[in-house]
Formats: structure tokens, C-alpha cells, sequence
């Protein structure tokens, strides 16, 4: 009877101690490699925690690099945590708050300013001035840019993190729907205006099965990720260059934005306004019912099962004559408080700069390479899909643009622009109201974010 | 009399052993963080850096902020599935508990939603209300009706949302008044027919009354749960829906949190939610004392 109690106790104690454990898991985990450093055994096995996100072909991609890079560096093990990506910002922040911060992981650039001024992101720079390994003059500018910070201007300074990859958003066009169609294929160097592009939408948009329905349209872009095109293009854009203030009411912009929201309601070239958003127009282009589709690098390794040919083209140029896009990114970084920063380095120049780690990642066709020579390589080999992949080049090098909720302390102000901007694309608002209505309330918010920043300076 | 209390202090200890986990649990992970977040509100905290303390200016800016606004409506405007989740798990309550065959069957069919991954359930009616080869659309064309592309219209994401949360809950619903039927007397039911009751006034005078403790907790708890609804609108409107016509007051609580930098701004919301969670639970409370004396 006794033993029993004893037993029960035991088991109850396990319980508490394990309760407690958990809530300081943080401190137990980093004591307990310390622990190990002191018996002389762990001191040859470095830990390195790797915090990252991605579909199932990036994981798959990104643990071989890892398990390669295990290899070269003996002596590091690297602990791969991976999330989902709609989730990867909470868990990050949460593990930021919670003193957990892993010793490499993804930021977004917009997020650059508040990691530095807050002391999570540790300065590269050093690091990489000194690492031999590294040519930053063979990396896309436009990508190491993004993670410079001089206290005042993100885009200058020093280097708090490398790109990841550069994401050159492009336009697409489906190749064998113009044949089929006997229309001239579009020029790969030299945009068409707006109303050229319009001309061969029209000529796109028709009823292939004479059921009266329209069912072969000439496009359907997404205004969250397609009207900065049209915007910039027209020279016209959310911010100014002090970052300070919200210019959408510039009547140039409202110019673009009509243009964009009459592609659907007067020139009838997309599919109507509720099946344009998100998957359906996704759907139509994989089906070969669109004639323009912007493509991402990411889109390669789905796009090589497409029922028809696909290939790159400028955007369309609004009045500047020059076609504009955006070029995404994402960072990553080596926390401040790591205890083995030059093994961290060396990972994040592994996955960002090394020629082994790039070429395993172009293979897996989930991004365009990092490395200038390597990219101008693979962009020369047009017997790939898409074959013009020098426009993603011409877009990173000459005229891709960051989004601009990355100036800013936070992207509210940006993103508040399209969270009410259905009704101008149904038609319902014209482009004129809706900018003169929405500027003073992004502008709040915009205002806001720099007194915030302002503040996170000072700590 | 020595041994006595030995065995008492002992059997003391060892309460104290077996309770102390949980009470631990909810002092580190409930009382802690609630305690944390209700002193973030009173803070400019971006969730990173330090916490300077400026009074009540995020609960006054809570006052003009649209978006919040839209929010709130929302969420209450999300609350209508509650009761029509109630009537709907009563009658199939009521109906399985006829012994029709086939009960465990219907029983299991109508519990497997409560049991399954919200996320997994929210993926799959974001492609049952797709409007163009989504299930619900596809149905309506059969009487054809032609269906909007419910997630994506302004006017038809909430009544899709109410749909869903109805469809979730309403096993676990069913379930709970299966039970209080279940123990309800039958002799009441025998005595009402002697007197000559139809069936409408058994159900009005015998039943209803019973269950009344089920339906209290389940009000109670569907307010509580519905107050802080969040995954669904997140994976089946990542944007807060057309014109944030989706979004609830925990889904931009966490925008503010996670992706705009504003931890002292979404606690302060996150207290709101709190007080009024716990006023609209009192006032059921105060509301069911009163009307227990009716039975």
C-alpha cells in the first residue's frame, strides 16, 4: 500500500515538475546546452535553431540544403523548424516576445526597422566584409538593399540580413492561345502602351463554343498584387519619397486605378468582378482560358504542367513608357543574441550566397538565383520554361520596385488602400473619389507607424 | 488520535499534490498572461521593444477606429447562427430520441464535424462555397438558383460563415440535449397524456422547462466561443473578407498583434473583448437565476 502511495507521488511530482518545465522551457533548453558545453562534450557540437516557412517542395528543397550544409560544417547541427505561411509571423513574433528567438530565421523586410531598433537582428556587415566565401557584388543589389538600414533609411547602411531569394513578380501570356489566335506574339523588349494592350485583350476575350457565354478571356489580374504595375508605370505611387506622406490622390494615380477598374466594367476583358479575386482567375490561367497572367519565380515548378506554352513579357507602360512591377523578398537573419554567430553566418550565407546551396535551390524550381554569373546562366538556357526568363532578370536588375508598406514602420496604411477597394473595381465608386476618400485615413494610420518608429528609436 | 492526524496532514498533502498541476497550469499560462496583456493595454508595447505606460489612450482610440467597429458588428452579427443552432440540434435531438433505427448512426454522422481539425474543415468549405464548381452553388443549381461566390461577396461571407459554425457545432449541441431528454422522467410525459395534453404542450410544459439547464450552458458557451471566433475567418478570408466584412475582433486583434507591430493596441482590444464577454455571461447568469423559479 505504501509503495503504491509512493508511486502516485512520483507520478504527481513528474506532472509538476513537468508543468514547470514547460513554462520555462526557454531557459531549461539554453542552460541544458551550457550544461552540455561544461562536460567537455558538447563544446564539439554546435546547435543552431532554424526558423523558416514554405510549401512542401521549398521544405523538401531547404532540408537538403541544410543536410549539406551539416555536412561541410562539421561540428554544427542545425535544428529546422518550419510553420506553415500564413502562420510564420505569429510564431516568429511570439518567439520574439518569449526571448526565444531562433538563431537564424525569415523576416520580411518590412519588418527590418522595428528588428533592428528592438536589438533581435544582428549587423552582418562585419561578418561579411571579412568572410571570403561571399561577393556581394555578384548579388542582386536590389535584394542585399532591402536589408540595409542606417538608423534613419531602410535600403542604406548596414547589412542586418541576406536575400532569401528576389521574387520578380512578371506578366505571363499563354503562347499558344495568340497562335491559335494568329495575333502577334508580344515584343519581349518593348512594352505596349495601355491601349495597345486593351486592343489585344479584346481581340482575346471571345465565346470559343458558341454558347453565348463568354469563356476565353484576355485577362484577370488580382488588385492587391497587379495594380502597382499600372500605378508605377503611369508615375504615380502610395508614398513619397520622404516616406512621410500618402500620395494616392495624385491624379495620376487615380488615372492607373480607373484603368485597372475599367479593364473589367467598360472594356469587358476579365471575368466579372466576384470570380476575379484569388483562386478563379488562377484556375482560368492553369486552364488556359486567360490570355495575361503575372508569374512568379515560385510558379516555375507548377507551371511546368501547363497545358499549353507560357512565356514572359514586359508589362503594359502607362504614361512614363516605362513598364513597372514589384519584386518580392524575404530576408534572413542571425539573432542578436545567438551564442555561435559565425557558424549562423556561415548558414545564412550557405542558403543566400554559396554557389552549392543555390544551385540546389534553382534545381528544386522554386526561385531564379541569387548569384548574378549563376542567374545570367540559367536565363541564357531559354529551352526551360518560360523561355524568356531574362524579364525576371530585367525586372530585379532595371525595373522592379519593393512594395511600399516596406518604407514604413508597419504596412496598416497600405494595406488599408485595398481593403476597401472593391466597390471601384465592381464600378460602383469612380478611381477620383475613392483615392480622395481614402487618402486622410491612410494617412492617419501612416502617421502613426513614424510616430511609432520614432519611439522604437529612442529605446 | 496522533495517527489521526498524520493520515489527515498526509491525505492533505497529497491533495494539495494532485490539485497543484492544474492550478499551476492556470496560474503560468491563464492568470499570468491575462494579468500581462491587461498592463500591455495601457502601453504603447509594439510586442518587441520596451513598454511605456500612456494611460487610457488606446481604449480612446478604440473609440474612433473603424475598423474595430466593423469588427464588433461582425462578430455579433456572426452570434445569429447561435440560435438557429439550437433549434435545429432540439428538433434532431428530439427526433433521435424517438429510437428510430439507425440512431447511433445519425448520432456518429452529425458528431464527426465537432471531433474534426477546424482548420482542415475551414479548407473544405472555402471549396464548398467557391462560386464557381463550389458544392453549396452547385446544389442551388439544381433548383436553379445561380448562387454568388459566397466568400468573396460583401453580402454573402457572413451568412457562409453562420452556415459553417452552425454545421460545426451543431453535433455537440445535439448531443448535450440528447442526454437532458434522455433524463427526463417519462412518468411526467404519462401524466400530462392523463390529462389529456397533446404533444406541442408536453413539449411546451415538460420538456422545454427540463432541458433549460442545457440550453443556458449552451447559450452561455456559444456566446463565449462566439465572441472569439477566429480560425475559420482567418483560413476562408485571410483578408478580413471583401471590405473587412468578415472580420472579427480577435482576427484584427491579431493583425495588430502579429502584423502591425501594435501589442499594447490589440491588448487593449483584448480587454474590451474580455469585459464584454464576462458582462453578457452575468447578465445569463442573473437572467437564469430569475427564471428558475418559474419551473
Amino acid at each position: 500500500m505504501v509503495k503504491k502511495k509512493s508511486w502516485f507521488m512520483l507520478v504527481s511530482l513528474i506532472f509538476i515538475l513537468s508543468t514547470v518545465l514547460a513554462a520555462c522551457g526557454g531557459k531549461e533548453n539554453s542552460e541544458a546546452g551550457n550544461g552540455n558545453g561544461g562536460s567537455g562534450k558538447a563544446s564539439e557540437t554546435k546547435e543552431l535553431t532554424f526558423m523558416y516557412r514554405g510549401g512542401t517542395d521549398e521544405q523538401k528543397a531547404y532540408t537538403e540544403v541544410v543536410k549539406k550544409f551539416e555536412e561541410d560544417h562539421p561540428g554544427v547541427k542545425v535544428k529546422m523548424v518550419v510553420t506553415a505561411a500564413d502562420q510564420y509571423a505569429t510564431k516568429l513574433k511570439a518567439a520574439i516576445t518569449g526571448n526565444k528567438v531562433p538563431d537564424v530565421f525569415y523576416f520580411e523586410s518590412g519588418d527590418l526597422k522595428a528588428y533592428v531598433n528592438s536589438g533581435i537582428l544582428k549587423n552582418l556587415t562585419p561578418y561579411l566584409n571579412y568572410s571570403e566565401d561571399i561577393n556581394l557584388d555578384n548579388i542582386w543589389k536590389y535584394g542585399v538593399d532591402l536589408y540595409r538600414y542606417d538608423g534613419e533609411m531602410a535600403g542604406q547602411g548596414d547589412i542586418y540580413g541576406m536575400p532569401k531569394d528576389v521574387g520578380p513578380f512578371a506578366l505571363g501570356y499563354n503562347k499558344t492561345m495568340f497562335e491559335k489566335e494568329g495575333i502577334p506574339l508580344p515584343d519581349n523588349d518593348v512594352p505596349m502602351t495601355w491601349d495597345e494592350f486593351i486592343e489585344v485583350n479584346k481581340k482575346l476575350t471571345k465565346d470559343t463554343d458558341g454558347d453565348g457565354k463568354v469563356d476565353q478571356y484576355g485577362t484577370g489580374f488580382n488588385v492587391n498584387w497587379a495594380l502597382q504595375a499600372f500605378v508605377w508605370s503611369n508615375g504615380a505611387d502610395w508614398i513619397d519619397e520622404t516616406k512621410t506622406k500618402v500620395t494616392i490622390d495624385d491624379p495620376k494615380f487615380a488615372e492607373a486605378l480607373q484603368f485597372f477598374a475599367d479593364m473589367q466594367n467598360v472594356h469587358k476583358i476579365t471575368p466579372s468582378a466576384e470570380d476575379a479575386q484569388t483562386l478563379d482567375t488562377y484556375q482560368r490561367w492553369m486552364k488556359g482560358e486567360l490570355a495575361f497572367f503575372p508569374v512568379g519565380p515560385w510558379d516555375m515548378s507548377t507551371y511546368e504542367g501547363l497545358p499549353f506554352e507560357y512565356d514572359l513579357m514586359p508589362y503594359p507602360a502607362g504614361s512614363t513608357g516605362k513598364p513597372a512591377t514589384w519584386t518580392g523578398s524575404l530576408g534572413i537573419g542571425v539573432s542578436e543574441k545567438t551564442k555561435y554567430p559565425e557558424e549562423a553566418v556561415a548558414l545564412v550565407n550557405y542558403l543566400t550566397a554559396s554557389k552549392e546551396g543555390m544551385e540546389m535551390l534553382v534545381n528544386a524550381k522554386v526561385q531564379i538565383p541569387n548569384l548574378i554569373d549563376m542567374a545570367e546562366e540559367w536565363a541564357a538556357d531559354t529551352s526551360t520554361k518560360p523561355a524568356n526568363k531574362q524579364e525576371f532578370l530585367d525586372i530585379v536588375g532595371d525595373y522592379g520596385r519593393v512594395l511600399p508598406g516596406h518604407y514604413t514602420y508597419n504596412a496598416e496604411w497600405y494595406n488599408l488602400f485595398f481593403t476597401d477597394i472593391q466597390p471601384v473595381i465592381d464600378g460602383k465608386m469612380t478611381a477620383e473619389e475613392y483615392v480622395k476618400q481614402q487618402q486622410p485615413k491612410m494617412q492617419k494610420l501612416l502617421d502613426r507607424a513614424i510616430e511609432q518608429e520614432q519611439k522604437s528609436k529612442k529605446k | 488520535m496522533k495517527t489521526k492526524s498524520n493520515l489527515y496532514r498526509k491525505e492533505k498533502l497529497y491533495g494539495l499534490l494532485y490539485v497543484s498541476p492544474p492550478v499551476l497550469g492556470f496560474l503560468l499560462f491563464t492568470l499570468f498572461p491575462v494579468a500581462y496583456s491587461f498592463y500591455g493595454s495601457f502601453t504603447d508595447w509594439d510586442g518587441l521593444g520596451q513598454m511605456d505606460f500612456i494611460g487610457l489612450s488606446n481604449f480612446k482610440d478604440l473609440l474612433t477606429d473603424d475598423l474595430f467597429h466593423k469588427a464588433s458588428f461582425n462578430t455579433i452579427y456572426m452570434m445569429i447562427g447561435i440560435p438557429i443552432g439550437i433549434v435545429l440540434a432540439l428538433l434532431l435531438a428530439l427526433g433521435l430520441n424517438r429510437g428510430i433505427p439507425g440512431t447511433t448512426t445519425f448520432r456518429v454522422i452529425y458528431y464527426v464535424p465537432v471531433i474534426s481539425s477546424l482548420a482542415a474543415i475551414s479548407i473544405m468549405w472555402s471549396w464548398a462555397f467557391n462560386g464557381d464548381y463550389g458544392l453549396v452553388n452547385q446544389f442551388l443549381e439544381l433548383f436553379g438558383i445561380e448562387g454568388p461566390n459566397w466568400l468573396m461577396n460583401k453580402h454573402t461571407v457572413k451568412p457562409a460563415l453562420i452556415m459553417m459554425t452552425v454545421w460545426k457545432g451543431l453535433g455537440y449541441t445535439m448531443l448535450l440535449y440528447l442526454a437532458a431528454l434522455q433524463s427526463v422522467p417519462r412518468s411526467y410525459y404519462e401524466a400530462a397524456e392523463l390529462d389529456g395534453a397533446n404533444g406541442f404542450a408536453a413539449f411546451r410544459h415538460i420538456t422545454w422547462p427540463m432541458v433549460k439547464p442545457v440550453t443556458f450552458f449552451i447559450v452561455v458557451t456559444n456566446i463565449i466561443g462566439g465572441s472569439q471566433i477566429f480560425t475559420e475567418i482567418n483560413i476562408m478570408t485571410s483578408t478580413g473578407g471583401p471590405e473587412y466584412s468578415s472580420a472579427s475582433v480577435v482576427f484584427y486583434i491579431w493583425q495588430k498583434a502579429f502584423s502591425n507591430l501594435q501589442m499594447g493596441y490589440a491588448s487593449a482590444m483584448a480587454v474590451v473583448l474580455g469585459i464584454f464577454i464576462f458582462i453578457v455571461t452575468l447578465i445569463q447568469f442573473k437572467m437564469n437565476e430569475k427564471s428558475s423559479f418559474d419551473i
